[in-house]
């Protein structure tokens, strides 16, 4: 076997931490282009958000709680996050430096400048004046701490400035702000009297403002033409501070933000309004346990005393780098013009498969053949389609679907209502438990419900991340069911961005099958046994695990096998060993792992066959799909479930075959391609670092998510038909 | 217009089917056409425990008939997406539910709550349904069937439904009141360990094989075929799947699991084989029944169809109208009937001609009586056990007659059907029906009715062969004004029956208003 002090795993959250380094290097690579390096650094921002959330608050916990133990990977949770605070410290830093260093001076070349608090111009100060005046500050609330070491209570994740503060005794103007504080009785400090008399100079009073978060973080100031300047909104509130606190001489100021523990379950024993008690988890979810604390300032007279009074350690503290809450800041990516400074644009193509005879109807393509949406590379538009014309097809019995994470001026949503209302039965599953998004989910939920869909609010103790529509027709020949399973969400918005696989199918044996998990999933039913389909937290890893060792049984030194994956993250300790098993025996075992990868590959006696690239690109690596060669009999997998405890154990998932022997050759070339990638591919070294695969000269340049638009483009433009003499129009039947 | 020679295809419908088990309510949908085809669309089904309480105590609790509620207001839900009519719903309730001393209330609350209408079935009811949805499965088995001896099982929560058949016939069909449910309490009750399980049940299964040895030996059977969710899970496991509609299990094989499973505990059985909870109760009992019957036979193999009493439904649904499976379940009721009367010794040459003579007089007097078909099968199992009570003593063997009638079950009869023929079987001589004749008076008066007009037939066709040399080989019939005369075609001398006639043509006179005269 292996050396004995190798570990057998990499820790899941060191391997995570690696991920959003990936990530950043996509923007410190000089050969994105701008504002998609500006995105990258933003998403390396709103990654960290998420994670310190969930999975630093969670090792925190467990470190109060006292558990002892170790993780796979043979850590205890303290060494855990001690080296992920200092790992995440030199990314963050890494990230700052390029920002300073390399993005803004790049960026105000291009002319995109950011003018910040102390260095406006005389325009620039009168204009954010008057806007301060006017858009600001009348919905300001500064929060004033009197007593020294008083507990500000910052809401997770919102930005604040924080200020101490020093009576002026001389102002005339603080007496002024009394009354006028006292008349208004809102905006505005309230001070009464100050601090005790006599303490004066060593008790500054902390003051706190919160960012409303209705304001846009940028504001444009304006310009001369092909130029764009902006400022932040804490610049502006910064440059205009002494308005806030007449009266008081602001000796610091400083923007900080505290993330909080988002990982509070819901009661799952109420299920009796099970709506109620997850709003009551989003309330308390602002102000849970701090896990992280960081501070713009210079010194740390603030950052001291916020941390003091949160509780929190030194390391605790993130105060290296302006501006914060990157996540925000986004939208500087999308602004008008400056189209050289993006990633050209790849409008999604219409679905290969798809493109139909004249005169023909999707319900007959569909009955003719499978076909498989590779989004964003192809329309995910089709799906949308699809349930909009069920919504108003009188043959339409009923739609069931699962919704996770979808946005809320959804077009699906909207087609929905519309078929409830044309007398249709609706059945969505509306999973709350989808962690960021349950404020938004709550309101659709109640508003389906009012048009009479039958809105069922996910499965105690269990998430359903299945995703899985289906149709159910009456048509001249019997019932037909319409079936769409895929690996992404049925999110218009995030179909652009995200890469999935998604099959649509009108097979017997599938649809019957789905039918009985709708069944189980609307409380019918009992779980059903499933053959074709497999579910989890019942069946899947079970099926998974046999599919594995069915390779490994088959191979021979003449035929060893073949397994490929696709998942976002691996981390499930029973699969690994399963993989590990099939590598001795001889099994080539090919993983694409776009995030967490805890299984150590390549190495001698326990994992030489295994190879794991991960591929960061424009598009979020999202599809799950796994092939075994089986000898010769090939198979292919779609699944949304992704190859994590959490996943399989945990969660409704679904795995279902892809049955047409075109649509799995697809599936397996789509493998080859990203197996081929030597521009946005890494692969994972024996030690847990990532390194570049050998890129070759220009020409050999395989770069996978620009071959598959590529291709979707050719055969959507061979595909358009020539000479139309007729328009194929499209109407309600009657 | 141009005349078409498109086919138009079969028309469809969707019917659903809910069975009110004792351990689970399940519904099936299916899409079935006017030709008899049906295709499985959905099914569902919950656990609840209707049987346990039953069994025990005689009701259904209060939990059990909240929770039955719950699942079928989510089924009227389903039934809704799927926009089936009423009338193509049905509802079967089986031995929990029948057995319940509450069955009145709580089916009355289930159509209040619900707006189902459950029909509570009954055990030969069961077997009907039964036989219909294993012929389907094992269709491609016909032919071997017809050539060897086979013995159908299922092994209920409440009940075992056992059907033998001699070369496809019909010999014996019984509703035992052996089930896994019933047999735990009993066991709990009274025995500790697996092995007196074993005990418990050897003991009792051989008891009922005694009788059914009577009817047919059971080593000369070589298709077992089970039916039902214990005997699925274990072909799931250990069987072979080589036909569509049903799979097969070596005997060893079959042996070999249930000696695995015997000694686990409930948590052992969901572990290793990988079943629910609720799958996993009762799997012992259950399959520990169907070894013990199995050892009795020849067969070297069990034939677990893919079907349930629900798909017999489906297909009484289905075919509800049509000739071909009517005539098939006709023959099975018939060869049912014959078989009692052998096991109670019965003059078959004149039950025989009884039946021939009665049924023709039924069908040329169609117009006088208006009865339907099934009357005339009544009929038909009448005349060919209205003798059997013999077999006890010849002097009021009607009486006798009645008695075992009663007592017996005759495949594809209900209780009531039983009811009727017995009745008949009972006054085919002797006195007519009085009001002293309490269980005759106890009966509903479309039942009187109809006894009165068969058993009239019968006596007059019972009379056509009073000296039981089956002379008369049929009749014509002519109607006068208020005399039939019956114009046989006859061989030898047939006084004796004309006589006879005089004697015992009161009842159909008085029946139907007019005299009977054989020429």
């Amino acid at each position: 076997m292996s050396d004995a002090d190798a570990p057998r795993y990499f820790s899941r959250d060191l391997s995570w931490v690696e991920f959003n380094a990936r990530v950043l290097e996509e923007a410190l690579d000089e050969d994105v282009p701008l504002l998609e390096r500006w995105k990258f650094l933003c998403i390396v921002a709103s990654n960290f958000d998420e994670f310190f959330m969930v999975r630093v608050a969670s090792l925190k916990r467990q470190i109060k709680k006292g558990t002892s133990g170790v993780d796979p990977s043979g850590l205890s949770p303290e060494t855990q996050l001690s080296r992920i605070i200092a790992r995440s410290k030199e990314i963050i830093t890494a990230k700052y430096e390029c920002l300073w260093n390399d993005i803004l001076p790049r960026l105000e070349q291009e002319g995109i400048v950011w003018a910040r608090t102390g260095a406006y111009s005389g325009s620039q100060r009168t204009f954010v004046r008057d806007f301060f005046n006017r858009e600001i500050f009348p919905v300001l609330t500064p929060v004033r701490h009197e007593e020294p070491g008083a507990l500000p209570v910052p809401g997770n994740n919102r930005l604040h400035i924080a200020f101490l503060l020093e009576p002026d005794e001389d102002s005339e103007m603080r007496r002024l702000g009394d009354y006028a504080a006292a008349e208004e009785g809102a905006a505005g400090p309230t001070p009464r009297q100050g601090p005790r008399t006599g303490q004066g100079e060593q008790e500054e009073l902390l003051a706190v403002v919160q960012l409303p978060p209705a304001l846009e973080r940028i504001i444009y100031v304006p310009e001369q033409e092909n130029r764009i300047t902006f400022t932040l909104l804490e610049d502006a509130i910064l440059e205009n501070a002494q308005q806030l606190f007449p009266g008081y001489r602001i000796n610091r100021q400083g923007c900080f933000r505290v993330t909080r523990d988002a990982d509070l379950g819901v009661d799952e024993e109420r299920d009796e309004d099970f709506v109620e008690a997850m709003e009551q988890v989003l309330e308390s979810r602002e102000y849970s346990d701090a896990v992280r604390l960081s501070v713009v300032e210079d010194g740390d007279r603030l950052s001291e005393r916020l941390r003091r009074a949160l509780g929190l350690d030194e390391r605790d503290v993130y105060a290296k780098g302006s501006p914060l809450a990157m996540g925000d800041l986004m939208p500087l990516a999308h602004i008008s013009g400056f189209d050289h400074l993006r990633d050209e644009h790849m409008p999604p193509m219409p679905p290969r498969d798809l493109s139909q005879e004249e005169g023909t109807s999707f319900w007959d393509t569909l009955k003719r053949r499978d076909v498989l949406l590779h989004q964003p590379y192809e329309s995910f538009e089709p799906v949308v389609r699809l349930i909009q014309d069920a919504a108003g097809d009188p043959e339409v019995l009923s739609i069931k679907m699962t919704l996770y994470r979808t946005s809320g001026d959804s077009p699906i949503v909207g087609a929905l209502e519309e078929a409830a209302e044309n007398g249709k039965q609706v059945t969505v599953l509306l999973e709350l438990k989808a962690r960021f998004d349950e404020q938004r989910n709550i309101r659709w939920a109640e508003h389906l419900e009012r048009v009479g869909v039958i809105v069922i609010y996910g499965i105690a103790q269990l998430k359903v991340h299945a995703k899985a529509l289906m149709i159910v027709r009456r048509e001249s020949e019997g019932v037909v069911r319409y079936v769409h399973l895929g690996t992404g969400n049925y999110n218009d918005k995030t179909a652009k961005l995200y890469s999935d696989f998604g099959v649509l199918t009108t097979r017997e044996e599938t649809a019957y099958e789905l039918n009985l998990f709708f069944n189980a999933i609307s409380g019918y039913s009992a779980i059903p046994a499933l053959n074709r389909l497999a579910l989890a937290p019942v069946g899947l890893k079970t099926r998974l695990l046999q599919l594995i060792d069915r390779e490994r049984r088959r191979a021979s030194p003449e035929a060893p096998g073949l397994i490929m994956a696709k998942v976002n993250s691996l981390s499930h300790p029973e699969i690994i060993d399963a993989l590990y098993r099939a590598s001795q025996a001889g099994v080539k075992v090919m993983l694409n792992v776009r995030g967490i990868c805890m299984l150590v590959p390549g190495v001698p006696g326990l994992s030489e066959n295994i190879t794991v690239v991960s591929i960061v690109d424009r598009f979020l690596e999202h599809g799950r799909a796994f092939y075994f060669e089986n000898g010769g009999a090939e198979e292919m997998y779609l699944s949304s479930a992704d190859w994590m405890p959490r996943n399989l154990d945990r969660r409704v998932e679904l795995m279902f075959p892809v049955e047409s022997a075109a649509l799995k050759r697809r599936l397996k070339h789509v493998f080859e391609v990203t197996f081929a990638d030597n521009v946005k591919a890494r692969v994972l070294q024996p030690d847990g670092s990532w390194e570049r695969a050998a890129k070759g000269g220009r020409e050999s340049e395989v770069r996978s998510q620009k071959v598959f638009y590529e291709e979707a483009k050719s055969y959507a433009q061979a595909g358009e038909p020539a000479n139309r003499k007729e328009f194929s129009v499209r109407r309600k039947p009657l | 217009m141009s005349t078409t020679d498109q086919v138009s295809p079969p028309k469809t419908k969707t019917v659903a089917v809910i069975d009110m088990g004792s351990s689970a309510i399940r519904m099936v949908i299916a899409e079935i056409d006017d030709a008899g085809h049906w295709r499985r669309l959905d099914r569902a089904g919950k656990p609840v425990s209707l049987g346990r309480d039953v069994f025990v105590k005689g009701y259904l609790s209060g939990d059990a008939m909240r929770q039955a509620v719950k699942i079928l207001t989510g089924f009227r839900e389903m039934l809704e997406g799927w926009q089936i009519a009423e009338e193509d719903v049905r509802v079967i309730a089986t031995s929990a539910i029948r057995e319940a001393k509450n069955r009145d209330t709580f089916l009355d609350r289930v159509y209040l709550r619900t707006g189902f209408r459950i029909d509570v079935v009954e055990g030969v009811e069961e077997n009907h349904l039964t036989y219909l949805a294993v012929q389907y499965a094992v269709d491609q088995m016909r032919a071997q069937f017809s050539r060897a001896n086979s013995l159908i099982i299922e092994v209920g929560g409440g009940t075992t439904e056992v059907m033998m058949l001699r070369r496809g016939k019909m010999v014996a069909a019984h509703s035992l009141r052996l089930g896994t449910i019933r047999i735990e309490q009993q066991v709990k009750r009274s025995w500790e360990s697996a092995t007196d399980l074993e005990t418990f049940l050897r003991e009792n299964i051989r008891v009922t094989q005694e009788i059914l040895n009577a009817e047919m030996k059971m080593e000369s059977i070589r298709f077992f075929v089970a039916v039902g969710g214990d005997a699925r899970l274990a072909a799931a496991r250990v069987g072979r799947k080589e036909h569509s509609g049903f799979s097969v299990v070596d005997r060893k094989d079959f042996n070999e699991l249930v000696a695995r499973i015997q000694g686990y505990t409930l948590e052992e059985i969901v572990s290793e084989l990988d079943v629910t909870y609720n799958e996993a109760e009762g799997l012992v009992p259950a399959l520990l029944i169907l070894k013990m019957f199995l050892d009795s036979t020849q067969a070297t193999q069990l034939i677990v169809p893919d079907v349930s009493i629900r798909e017999g439904v489906l297909l009484s649904f289905a075919l509800g109208t049509s000739k071909e499976v009517e005539h098939e379940f006709y023959t099975q009721v018939v060869a049912s009937a014959v078989n009692l009367g052998k096991k109670y010794r019965f003059d078959q040459q004149h039950a025989m001609q009884v039946r021939k003579l009665a049924l023709s007089l039924f069908d040329q007097m169609q117009d006088d009586h208006g009865m339907d078909q099934h009357a005339r099968m009544l009929l038909e199992v009448a005349a060919i056990l209205h003798d059997i009570g013999n077999y006890i003593r010849a002097s009021g063997h009607h009486k006798h007659s009645q008695y075992i009638i009663a007592n017996s079950e005759i495949f594809g009869l209900s209780r009531s059907d039983i009811s009727v023929v017995s009745h008949i079987a009972r006054y085919h001589r002797k006195a007519q029906p009085n009001s002293s004749h309490t269980s005759f008076i106890s009966l509903r008066r479309e039942q009187r009715i109809r006894i009165m007009k068969l058993a009239a037939i019968l006596r007059v066709a019972d009379a056509l062969d009073r000296g039981h040399h089956h002379r008369i080989k049929g009749f014509r019939l002519e109607k006068g004004e208020d005399v039939i005369t019956l114009y046989c075609d006859y061989v030898g001398d047939i006084s004796v029956e004309k006589h006879g006639l005089e004697l015992k043509q009161e009842m159909f006179e008085e029946t139907f208003g007019y005299q009977v005269v054989a020429m």
